[in-house]
């Protein structure tokens, strides 16, 4: 623009000059040279036209003063963004996948503690497929789902365990149909007068802190392990604290759910008649928050009431359901993820139990009346407690993708009882009424595929680990269980 | 079955001093990012999670941070690493929200 201005300038000077020549001086130039300088200023006066009519109101270059290719290309890349943007929010979920292949071998000793009698050595190895399918979707800004489906089989769909329940319907391998692991949403209400949130579905209630550690992967569920490990429904509402006390992510959960929902089956469609049990209710309360001072680290004191849990006798090779009376549970959870930038995971959980039977029975594998805790029909109450500990050390080795090695320890009184039915270990590590050392070693080999190799050995020093029917006994049965598994994540 | 695990914690311990010089990609993001990316500051609140592992490390392979960082190539590695960890197609964590 400048140069064609300067050349105009000068010709305009030029041409100047010629007519000035007219009144005084007199230059004299042939008529096909004026002619044609009054053409080329003709010329240049159209250009500068042009290129002013090229300019927005604005000032800014339109995409028609761009050369014709690079405006023809930013069209297309627009074209192709509204076409990609549209995609992306129809595509109301993102979907994500894993699958484990895991391989158990079992050194069993006096396995009176699993409905055998006797002293038995029983070696076993067990091998199983897990398919998780993980959905989640940003609804609105303060409306968000999660969900997750799980096929969980045993290798040629044999060597099922039989204690199944709705808690570890996605935790317990059997065949390979699809369960519904995990379906919540959480509600955050705009112009709250307190931060407040809901969740409610089937709740991420199930491999909670410190499981992470061992499955190599971030926090996933709302609860310790200790205290409940499964699959839950029900209604949370969340307060935020973090505002008032200052400490990140704090908060305090109030929980409710069912554990067993009565039903009349002679009534069609619904359940209007009252069913002959009263329903399982689960109260809790929780308070967790990151603690003051440690960073990446978590607190959680935990209280829980199980109202009404109903016996069934079944579990026990028995028969009849009774409603068998309460139980109520304490915890407490403490955890620090690479403390102090060592490269070491340390967590402490310990929890407390306490029955309030009802008095009511049903029928053990032997024909007795079994109660809360209790064989007959006697109220006494028991209490048991538990502590689980344990560290992971994150290895500082690249060319090896950083593996981790970990411990585990976690010990269980005689009447010790948790909600830790959704275990992913096949034995229900967390319920021992005993002691459980647990060893593993974690390979990463890229971002997506893990491998794990692990020990575990647990002294059974009670009968009844993880079971909330009859009385406990003595036991010395031993289990060792060697494992590797390969896990896929993306 | 005392002995196995003191040898398991004695040879943890040992491992300790190399990792307590390991780079926290996590603190530099607090510190550096934080400076400006932060509520009221002069840069919107970035989260891992705003992009997918490959979009951050080419965002900064391409230089498109608006703004000169007045950071070391280790620490820039070290914080698109965290951010790479942490981003939208990483694993996350799954709890019932906790609003703030």
């Amino acid at each position: 623009m400048k140069k064609i201005l300067l050349t105009a300038g000068a010709l305009l000077a030029w041409t100047s000059c010629a007519v000035a020549g007219a009144g005084g001086q007199t230059v004299a130039i042939p008529v096909e040279d004026y002619k044609a300088i009054l053409e080329r200023l003709d010329t240049l006066q159209k250009r500068v036209d042009q290129m002013e009519k090229a300019e927005s109101p604005s000032g800014k270059a339109t995409a028609a003063a761009m050369p014709s290719k690079l405006a023809k290309d930013v069209e297309t890349i627009y074209d192709t963004l509204d076409k990609v943007e549209t995609k992306t929010l129809k595509d109301r979920i993102n979907l994500g996948a894993e699958l484990r292949t895991r391989a158990d071998f079992f050194k069993l000793k006096n396995d009176a503690n699993f409905g055998g009698a006797g002293s038995v050595e029983h070696n076993d190895n067990h091998w199983t497929n897990r398919f998780r399918l993980n959905l989640d979707s940003e609804i609105r800004k303060n409306l968000l789902f999660t969900g997750r489906i799980t096929a969980y089989k045993n290798f040629a769909n044999s060597d099922n365990n039989t204690f199944a329940n709705d808690s570890n319907a996605a935790h317990l391998p059997g065949d390979s149909g699809l369960k519904l692991d995990r379906a919540y949403v959480d509600w955050i209400p705009e112009g709250m007068p307190v931060p407040l949130a809901f969740t409610f579905g089937r709740h991420p209630s199930s491999e909670g802190p410190p499981s992470e550690l061992k499955e190599n992967r971030l926090r996933q569920s709302t609860y310790p392990s200790l205290l409940f490990d499964g699959e839950a429904d029900g209604v949370v509402a969340t307060v935020g604290l973090e505002r008032y006390l200052g400490w990140k992510n704090s908060g305090i959960r109030f929980a409710w759910g069912k554990a067993y929902q009565d039903t009349n089956t002679s009534v069609s469609y619904m359940d209007n008649a009252g069913g002959m049990y009263d329903d399982t209710n689960i109260y809790a309360m929780f308070f967790e928050t990151e603690i003051p001072g440690v960073r990446d680290s978590l607190l959680v004191l935990s209280a829980l009431q199980a109202s009404d849990l109903v016996g069934d006798g079944t579990y026990v090779g028995g028969t009849g359901k009774a409603d068998i009376g309460d139980m109520t549970l304490y915890g407490l959870h403490v955890q620090a993820n690479n403390l102090m930038d060592s490269g070491f995971d340390l967590f402490f959980s310990s929890g407390l139990n306490k029955t309030d039977p009802s008095g009511n029975t049903v029928t053990d594998a032997y024909g007795r009346p079994t109660g809360l805790m209790n064989t007959g029909a006697n109220t006494d109450e028991h209490s048991g407690w538990a502590i689980h500990t344990g560290l992971r050390y994150n290895i500082p080795y690249k060319p090896w993708n950083n593996p981790k090695i970990g411990f585990e320890y976690n010990h269980g009184s005689d009447n010790w009882f948790s909600f830790t039915w959704g275990s992913a270990e096949l034995y229900n590590k967390l319920a021992t009424r005993g002691d459980a050392y647990d060893f593993y070693y974690i390979q990463p080999f890229n971002d997506n595929l893990f491998g794990r190799l692990g020990y575990t050995h647990i002294d059974y020093n009670y009968t009844n680990s993880g079971m909330h029917l009859g009385d406990f006994g003595d036991s010395t049965a031993e289990l060792d269980n060697l494992y590797f598994l390969l896990d896929v994540r993306f | 079955m005392q002995k196995r695990i003191v040898t398991m914690l004695t040879a943890m311990s040992l491992m300790l001093p190399a990792a307590a010089v390991a780079a926290s990609g996590d603190a530099l993001f607090l510190q550096s990012c934080g400076a400006c990316h932060k509520k009221g500051g002069k840069a919107a609140i970035v989260n891992p999670a705003d992009k997918a592992g490959t979009v951050w490390e080419k965002y900064f392979a391409r230089g498109r941070h608006p703004v000169d960082m007045g950071m070391s190539d280790a620490d820039l590695q070290a914080v698109v690493k965290y951010l790479v960890k942490h981003a939208a197609d990483s694993d996350q964590p799954a709890a019932a929200v906790i609003p703030k």
